[in-house]
């Protein structure tokens, strides 16, 4: 009998079961079945003797006598009468008779036959478990010598074992689902992590190519166009429906890692933050107005301006980003963007996501990366792109997806529409959290996302 | 070496210890006879007694020794198939304990005659490889 590789055990059913031994079992098997048989067979000569005893018994008393020729001896009979017609000696077992009339011997013939039909009864029931079994050993004895194998392998984490064939009949038994089972599970997992690096990957090269420059540093040099605002706004939207989607703690997670860099960019937000804050606020409170005013501005600026939005955009996405994923390290920052102005706290965050965004263009692949670079790269208000970004990881994916319907949409509306309906939902959800982490969540909340891989992302986190 | 005597020694243990077993298998089946003859006596006189229950009180009752056709009171029938009974439940439950010594000596022989025949085994490997 060959071995599996390693750990697998090919046994041959023959091993298991020997040819000859089956063959015999099942012989064994039919011959007390045909004793059974014969046995019903006397029982049912028992049962048709019983019936026609009671017949005769119940057609004697019709006449006084009968004349009948009497057995005498073996091979001899005479003529005589039968009298007493209703009489009769019944043997009731261990020599005991009976006298009793031919009603009464009637019963106790009646009574006779049924003893004798539920006997009949359990020898059928035995006869078919006896057939069952014949059966069985039929199947396998025929199976045995066809070669049939049984293959068992161990369960295996990694990867398959391989299994020998036996010469002659082909395998019929699988391998253990098991091990099956472990193998798909490893696989799957590789393919995961093949497949998010890979889109992150993607990506990223989306980014570059949809926006040029890939470093912060080439805000400037980039030239924003409506085309690519829209572009970056329906990204945003995507991203920020991502994030609704996604749960926050996965995203805060991942956002954790990523916080300890924003944690410096984030400074450095602050730091142009303050000085795009010279942008007019419209309306207190209300980060939709700020982003509002700022579309305008973007409509209008120069590129100087739609630059500094940009960079706004990007810190507002990174800060949002940052603020939504830690809270701990954001809540400073939050608690000073809270105190502020909503429009501040806008400022701010844009300044904080322009800074994240311009500190790191291409962080890892995180979608808001891409996004951020997108924001550099357009000068349209991203709104959109930050509130993806802020989400991070799904963020990214979100952000990629944002860029194109930011392209379909109206810049400035749109965006604006996004922000106001992120913000109210953020409050809701993120009630503990600062008003800016609510706003900035109820912003991504609007995106849409459309990356299946950052929504793969997010359930992964 | 003391091994060819040895093993003439242990073969003549096994060939004694394989009588001992068969003798017992004997024993066994003789029990199992006598046990089927009493269970089937012991239904046919529950079947009697049945019967005789259902009796009225002045039916005549034969018994039939050898040739003769003797004449029995029911009381007297029912008495007697009564304790037929009662006799053969008894050397059942006897039967069924001598049927149970039988059988574990059965398997204590087969487990000696087992491990003399992988003795005898293992020498006579030992005594090829040599």
């Amino acid at each position: 009998m060959e071995e599996a590789a390693k750990k697998g055990r090919v046994t041959p059913l023959a091993s298991l079961f020997p040819v000859e031994e089956a063959q015999k079992a099942v012989r064994r098997v039919h011959e007390t079945l045909s004793e059974k048989e014969s046995e019903l067979d006397r029982f049912r000569g028992f049962i048709s003797d019983n019936t026609n005893l009671i017949n005769l018994v119940q057609k004697l008393p019709e006449g006084l006598h009968h004349n009948i020729m009497v057995p005498f001896g073996k091979a001899a009979f005479f003529p005589g009468r039968l009298i007493h017609t209703n009489e009769f000696l019944v043997l009731l077992g261990e020599g005991y008779h009976v006298e009793r009339t031919s009603k009464q011997t009637v019963e106790i013939l009646k009574r006779r036959g049924k003893a004798l039909q539920s006997q009949v009864e359990s020898l059928k029931a035995t006869m078919q478990d006896l057939k069952a079994e014949a059966s069985f050993f039929g199947i396998t004895a025929s199976e045995a010598a066809e070669g049939l194998v049984e293959i068992r392998e161990d369960y295996v984490e990694e990867n398959f074992t391989e299994r020998e064939s036996q010469s002659g009949p082909p395998k019929e038994h699988p391998p253990s689902f098991s091990e099956a089972d472990k193998v798909k599970v490893a696989v799957e997992d590789e393919e995961y992590s093949c497949m998010v690096s890979r889109l992150d990957e993607l990506e990223k090269a989306e980014y570059e190519a949809g926006y040029g420059n890939e470093t912060h540093e080439d805000i400037e040099n980039v030239a924003v166009s409506d085309e690519e605002y829209a572009r970056m706004m329906s990204r945003l939207d995507e991203l920020e429906k991502e994030e609704l989607e996604a749960e926050f703690v996965n995203e805060r997670d991942e956002d954790n890692a990523k916080l300890a860099v924003n944690d410096e960019k984030y400074a450095h937000m602050i730091a142009r933050l303050d000085e795009i804050e010279k942008e007019p606020e419209t309306e207190c409170g209300n980060e939709r107005d700020e982003d509002e005013k700022i579309k305008a501005d973007f409509d209008q600026s120069s590129d100087q301006i739609s630059l500094d939005k940009i960079n706004r955009f990007s810190e507002e996405y990174q800060s949002r980003k940052l603020l939504e994923q830690t809270k701990d390290k954001k809540s400073a920052t939050e608690e000073t963007l809270d105190k502020r102005d909503t429009q501040k706290d806008l400022t701010d965050r844009l300044n904080c996501t322009g800074l994240t965004v311009q500190s790191r263009p291409k962080e890892e692949m995180s979608h808001g990366k891409g996004l951020v670079h997108g924001i550099m790269k357009s000068t349209p208000l991203e709104k959109a792109l930050v509130l993806p970004e802020v989400k991070e990881n799904v963020q990214a994916a979100s952000s990629l997806r944002s860029e194109a319907p930011l392209q379909d949409s109206k810049p400035g509306f749109d965006s604006r529409k996004a922000f106001t309906g992120s913000i109210i939902e953020r409050a809701h959800n993120m009630q503990t959290s600062s008003s800016q982490q609510a706003a900035t969540s109820s912003q991504s909340t609007v995106t849409q996302p459309s990356k299946p891989v950052s929504r793969f992302k997010m359930q992964r986190r | 070496m003391a091994s060819p005597a040895a093993l003439r020694e242990l073969q003549r243990d096994l060939e004694t210890k394989a009588n001992d077993l068969s003798r017992i298998q004997k024993d066994i089946a003789k029990n199992h006879q006598v046990r089927k003859k009493y269970t089937i006596q012991l239904g046919e006189n529950e079947l009697v007694l049945k019967e005789l229950d259902l009796l009225n009180e002045d039916a005549n009752v034969y018994k039939l020794i050898g040739p003769v056709l003797v004449k029995q009171d029911l009381a007297e029938a029912n008495a007697n198939v009564r304790k037929r009974i009662e006799y053969m439940s008894a050397e059942l439950k006897r039967l069924d304990t001598t049927l149970q010594d039988l059988e574990e000596k059965q398997n204590s022989k087969r487990d000696s005659i087992l491990k003399l025949q992988q003795r005898i085994q293992s020498l006579q490997a030992g005594k090829s490889k040599a």
